[in-house]
């Protein structure tokens, strides 16, 4: 279970101070899914830094599997990151300098998790055994993104959170992978919180919130989770 | 079980993670290294433009200080292979035996004796010390017959003298022509073919001394002087306290750097000069090692950012940066002590001719050569001073990749 509870940030900039969220509360069942949509800059990013602990709220709370993630020392965050979750930013952000299979292995190895058959299993669920060895630069931004999935749940976290992962893809190959994705976060019982401007994909989560100007307009449930 | 190098000072339970898990959680040492030799050899042209610099900066020292050393051993060895040893012998009485001299150490002992008196040569008259020397010793030890000008140096069993070319200037001669010489405390004339004249440029040799073959002038109970010459790398100070200890006190015993106190402040002033030039150009290239450990790390400051998101710690991310930062120091220091051991033997063999820039000099009277000379202390010292450098180079970038938040990064990349 996620739980924001009126999570407020803002940003000090040279046009002034810039309220990017402003109470937010909302929550995410445990391998439930979730779409946020919105227009650039209404705090899709921010809202999702701060449910992954990547940011802290100026005020409010959020509340991951259990755990008060902005009362935990540097060192806890990253233990309960690096167990319990899993990230895919619109650019896919592999490590440049290591190959496909050590940025897979990459979380399997601070989870001291076995790699080898995992690394396999998750190349050939995404399509894509043959890549194993290539370097990050040699791939595709379809197949880039694909491995930067397969990165972010190989330790079987409890919850992804996808930062607009479509954006830098071609329609088909975006709902494609998002389909994917959803599809594998369920068969592994992982929660997904999606941050899109993509309204098509918005009907494949079981929930959906449009955020604007930092504040949440609209909620919808697509299905009864 | 990979070896854990992180402890956990505070279980926190509530969120899930009880302290058996946490601590299973710090990833291994090995992985971090290998992780960080990933970085360095992938993005190999960085690396090896750091390298370089480091192996410049590292071989350029040991040159320099080894130079340095070598500038001083030649001015040492130009002073006392000239003709006075490393230590001077004064005052011996006759019957000593020079055999008594060769302790452990000493490579050989050359016997002399002075007598004063006058030379002639025809209606021309000099006061004089003629110095009465074993020629075969002299030539196997000192340097005093590469100086002859005119003629040739002295040869045992032959009445022979040597002058100074101010002395044949005054007396008029040339070698072959015939001198006669009168101790001031014998009546005796004794009669001396001129071999050669010889040109040192300092006043001590140049001006009311002449040498002539042992055995040319008849035996007289007289003290004689030693000059001693050490073998390499022997401490004369050592070898002069005990030659102090071991024999009479109407025997003195001097060592190059009481005869020739202003060579030893020269010894000094090169030590001196040479360390802040040696400082100087350590601080510019260390100042430029740490500029460039930092564009290194901060280049890299997005997979760093990437690993945050991913869950690494703050001791992980040091760890991960100071592995990179010790790896590339420790292959570019190592290949830089083996350029710069390579270039100093090269030219250690070979030497370097500073002939032009030093004929005038007392002190490279015999030779203008320097050859650089490797210490310990010119092999350890640029190194250690790069690793030295990095390491605090580091931190800062390591402190602000720690602190930066990985939004931030991921923000601004």
């Amino acid at each position: 279970m996620i739980q924001t509870k009126n999570i407020s940030k803002s940003y000090q900039s040279g046009r002034g101070i810039k309220q990017v969220l402003c109470d937010v509360s909302m929550s995410i069942p445990g391998g439930g899914t979730i779409a946020v949509v919105g227009k650039s800059g209404s705090g899709k990013t921010t809202l999702l830094n701060c449910i992954g602990g990547l940011e802290q709220p100026d005020t409010g709370s959020v509340n991951c599997l259990g755990v008060d993630l902005h009362s935990l020392s540097r060192r806890e965050l990253s233990y309960f990151q690096r167990r319990k979750m899993g990230f895919i930013f619109q650019s896919a952000n592999l490590l440049s300098y290591l190959t496909v299979f050590e940025n897979i292995a990459f979380p399997l190895e601070l989870n001291h998790l076995e790699k080898e058959n995992r690394v396999r299993e998750l190349l050939e669920k995404i399509g894509l055994p043959e890549v194993i060895s290539a370097m990050p630069h040699e791939l595709s931004g379809g197949e880039t993104q694909r491995v930067a999935f397969a990165r972010a749940i190989a330790h079987r976290p409890k919850m992804l959170l996808a930062d607009e992962p479509t954006a830098n893809l071609d329609t088909e190959t975006g709902a494609l992978l998002v389909k994917f994705m959803f599809s594998m976060c369920r068969e592994e019982g992982c929660a997904i919180i999606l941050s899109t401007h993509d309204h098509s994909l918005m009907d494949l989560s079981d929930k959906t919130i449009t955020l604007l100007d930092g504040k949440i307009t609209h909620a919808k449930n697509n299905k009864e989770v | 079980m990979p070896f854990s190098i992180f402890v956990v000072d505070r279980p926190r339970p509530e969120y899930g993670l009880p302290v058996a898990v946490i601590k299973k959680d710090s990833t291994s040492m090995l992985f971090w290294i290998k992780t960080a030799s990933h970085f360095l050899l992938r993005s190999w042209r960085s690396t090896a433009l750091l390298t370089g610099m480091v192996v410049s900066a590292v071989s350029s020292l040991i040159f320099l200080s080894s130079l340095a050393m070598g500038v001083n051993d030649a001015m040492i060895k130009n002073a006392v292979s000239l003709f006075s040893g490393h230590i001077s012998g004064m005052n011996i009485p006759e019957n000593f035996p020079a055999k008594n001299l060769l302790i452990h150490g000493v490579a050989g002992v050359v016997k002399r004796v002075s007598t004063p008196g006058f030379l002639y040569h025809g209606d021309l008259m000099e006061m004089v010390t003629l110095i009465c020397v074993d020629p075969d010793k002299e030539i196997k030890f000192t340097a005093m017959a590469k100086k002859i000008i005119k003629g040739r140096y002295l040869e045992a069993g032959k009445n022979e003298i040597c002058l100074s070319q101010p002395m044949a200037r005054q007396l008029n001669s040339e070698p072959g022509d015939h001198l006669s010489f009168f101790p001031a405390k014998n009546s005796d004339t004794v009669e001396l073919t001129v071999a050669g004249i010889y040109k040192t440029g300092i006043d001590q040799f140049d001006r009311g001394v002449s040498f002539c073959t042992q055995g040319a002038l008849p035996v007289q109970s007289m003290p004689w002087q030693a000059a001693i010459f050490l073998g390499n790398g022997v401490d004369k100070e050592i070898i002069a306290s005990q030659y102090r200890k071991n024999n009479t006190k109407t025997m003195a015993f001097k060592t190059w750097a009481e005869l020739m106190p202003d060579l030893e402040q020269l010894i000094s002033l090169n030590y001196l000069s040479m360390s802040i030039v040696i400082l100087i150009v350590f601080m510019v290239v260390s100042s430029g090692i740490a500029c460039a450990f930092s564009i290194f790390i901060l280049r890299d400051i997005r997979e760093y950012g990437i690993m945050k998101v991913m869950g690494i710690t703050p001791v992980e991310t040091a760890f991960l940066i100071f592995s990179e930062v010790i790896l590339i120091n420790f292959v570019a220091s190592s290949m830089g002590v083996m350029v710069g051991v390579a270039t100093v033997s090269l030219f250690q063999n070979i030497g370097i001719n500073l002939s032009a820039y030093t004929s005038y000099n007392q002190y490279f009277v015999v030779s203008g050569m320097i050859f650089p000379r490797l210490t310990a202390f010119s092999i350890w010292m640029p190194p250690a001073s790069a690793l030295l450098f990095s390491i605090p180079a580091a931190l800062w970038p390591t402190v602000f990749v720690i602190k930066k938040n990985p939004a931030d990064i991921l923000r601004s990349i």
